[in-house]
């Protein structure tokens, strides 16, 4: 048996076994161990296992993962997200769709402090959910509003998905961040529109909620302080070159500890919690990129990455068809597995592709993220839903899928914009890292 | 064995926080002191330790409390004896492979040992880390072996 025919084997085992559901990362590290054992022999494969499984441990650069965790967790336990979401509420309220608008601004602005989408989708539905129920917003609306707004935690810096894409591409953590953060504004704002056109088409769907004065909008905006300060300390400082991704991660938990016990928002009962849901989702990230990592020495033995970017390359179509083909596999995927996952168990065989056609990597780690956005609020298998049923579950599944609807056309239709156009996702970066 | 597995459990969740919040102090240390001129010796490396400290305490922890993302779509749809017949086998994979790791990183840090492997600042014996990521999943391994009782007492029960 040929090393590529055993490869394709490997991989129809694997997703055979994804349908067990035994963790993805276990399935990873079973089948790119057993697969290697075959091709190499079982020694090679045993002392890969070790190997792999250490450096993985051990690797300074992944540091910064549960540090940037850490930052999230503080933040959701201290109670940021509720003032982000008063202060959102305040400003956009009184208008139609006005709650649902200010669930996205807070998820958005949430995000800019944590690097999750599920995290981002859980606090916002804890918050934002019993205020639209409150108002009489249709439940459609109000969760898909909260699932898709969720979403916007893996686009807007810091994100996880970003890092982890950094970390296995060997691109600029600090570049991707920056190359984010357009592209989340712009999603941020195609989000607002349709829930605008929502509210324009079906009014009863977003009525208008209470009007604040302006002096009250005014003061609600000093609760977003803390936020936009460690937001900026964090991209300032990775910009400016005063500390390396790990550090800003270290930076900005801290500095959200430290405004959180001044201003006695986080209890001892907190501060643990935060750290031990900040080990508990490391943990599942650290042993994903493990996993990926053992599979990816297998792939590699199987030559299928280099076969596959070879029979691209003689294919006679234009690049951006080859790059609507990944991103369709991205779509259907993403339906399927985890973002993390599907990501990581992709990117050995698409990233030598997309850089053999001579696109940027860092606007195809950003497109990815975007793509793989779309696959947290579709069905079977949109994680964002199905946390948000978690929190609501009088809202049937069927009513937040369809409630994402409108916000999966944004992103598409963002996506489409962002492809056409790569300087919208470039020209932060290159005017940032110019010199 | 329960009362063994959470006997273990408990304390490593607890290392492993004790060890983020460690980075995060230590980070934070690192950053004003060299900002003074007087970097922190071997920071770099000491979070490097602290982070595999971390992350090998909480994989058990996070076996227990079902943190790992896995696709539960098609077993939610079978026979509840089928989902725990196939809940039985995958967790002697599962078991099979921590086993697996727990054994060649024993021998990976016994290799280590004897070569005289030390980091390049604090001149720290790296093979104790490698031991420690062994000692986890070998705890992760007990977990597992929990997970196998449970899903065969749901397929015996009638």
């Amino acid at each position: 048996m040929s090393p590529t025919l055993i490869g394709l084997l490997g991989l129809v085992v694997l997703v055979l076994m994804f349908f067990s559901r035994l963790p993805v990362a276990y399935c990873m590290a079973i089948v790119g161990f057993l697969g290697f054992s075959f091709i190499v022999n079982p020694e090679a494969g045993l002392n890969l296992l070790a190997r792999d499984i250490y450096d993985v441990f051990s690797s300074y650069g992944l540091t910064v993962i549960p540090l940037f965790i850490l930052m999230g967790q503080l933040a959701f336990n201290a109670g940021i997200s509720r003032k982000l979401y008063d202060t959102a509420y305040r400003m956009m309220g009184h208008t139609p769709g006005g709650l649902a608008v200010a669930t996205i601004c807070a998820c958005s602005a949430f995000g800019a402090v944590c690097g999750s989408s599920p995290a981002t989708a859980a606090t916002m539905a804890t918050v934002g959910l019993p205020e639209m129920k409150r108002y009489g917003y249709s439940d459609e609306l109000a969760a898909g509003s909260v699932a898709s707004g969720g979403s916007l935690g893996m686009l807007m810096p810091p994100s996880v998905v970003l890092i982890v894409y950094g970390i296995l591409t060997e691109q600029s953590i600090g570049r991707l961040f920056i190359a984010a953060i357009i592209p989340a504004f712009v999603i941020t704002a195609l989000f607002i529109a349709a829930i605008l056109l929502v509210a324009w088409r079906f009014p009863a769907m977003g009525p208008c909620g209470r009007r604040f004065t302006w002096k009250e909008r005014f003061l609600s905006l000093r609760d977003m302080g803390e936020t936009v300060g460690v937001f900026a300390l964090v991209m300032g400082g990775l910009f400016l070159g005063w500390f390396t991704p790990t550090e800003a991660g270290g930076v900005g938990a801290f500095g959200i500890l430290a405004v959180s016990v001044v201003r006695r928002q986080l209890s001892w009962a907190g501060f643990v919690k935060s750290l031990n849901e900040t080990l508990r989702t490391s943990a599942m990230v650290m042993l994903l990129v493990a996993g990926a990592v053992i599979f990816g020495h297998f792939l590699a033995v199987t030559r299928i990455p280099f076969d596959v970017a070879a029979w691209v390359a003689q294919l006679s179509l234009p690049p951006f068809a080859i790059i609507g083909m990944i991103v369709f596999v991205y779509l259907v995927g993403g339906c399927f597995i985890d973002a993390l996952a599907l990501i990581m168990l992709t990117i050995p065989i698409f990233y030598p592709i997309v850089t053999g056609l001579g696109y940027d990597p860092i606007w195809f780690g950003v497109i990815i993220v975007l793509v793989t956005q779309m696959g947290v609020i579709t069905p079977p298998v949109g994680i964002n839903v199905y946390v948000v049923s978690g929190i609501a579950p009088d809202v049937p599944l069927e009513k937040i899928f369809r409630g994402s609807m409108p916000f999966l056309g944004a992103l598409v239709a963002g996506t489409a914009v962002m492809v056409a156009f790569p300087a919208v996702i470039l020209w932060l970066p290159q005017l940032m890292f110019a010199n | 064995m329960n009362k063994l597995v959470a006997g273990l459990v408990r304390p490593m969740k607890w290392l492993g926080g004790f060890c983020i919040a460690g980075m995060m102090f230590l980070l934070c240390a690192d950053v004003v002191m060299r900002a003074v001129g007087r970097p922190i010796t071997g920071a770099v490396e000491t979070v490097g330790f602290l982070a595999t400290v971390a992350i090998a305490c909480s994989l058990p922890y996070t076996h227990m409390t079902r943190g790992h993302v896995g696709v539960d779509m098609l077993m939610a749809r079978v026979p509840r004896k089928v989902r725990h017949m196939v809940d039985f086998c995958t967790a002697l994979l599962a078991l099979a492979l921590f086993c697996l790791i727990a054994w060649r990183t024993v021998l990976y840090a016994n290799s280590l040992r004897a070569s005289g492997e030390v980091s390049m600042t604090l001149e720290f014996p790296t093979y104790f880390l490698v031991y420690f990521i062994g000692v986890a999943f070998t705890v992760l391994a007990l977990a597992v072996i929990l997970d196998i009782g449970a899903a065969w007492r749901e397929v015996v029960r009638k």
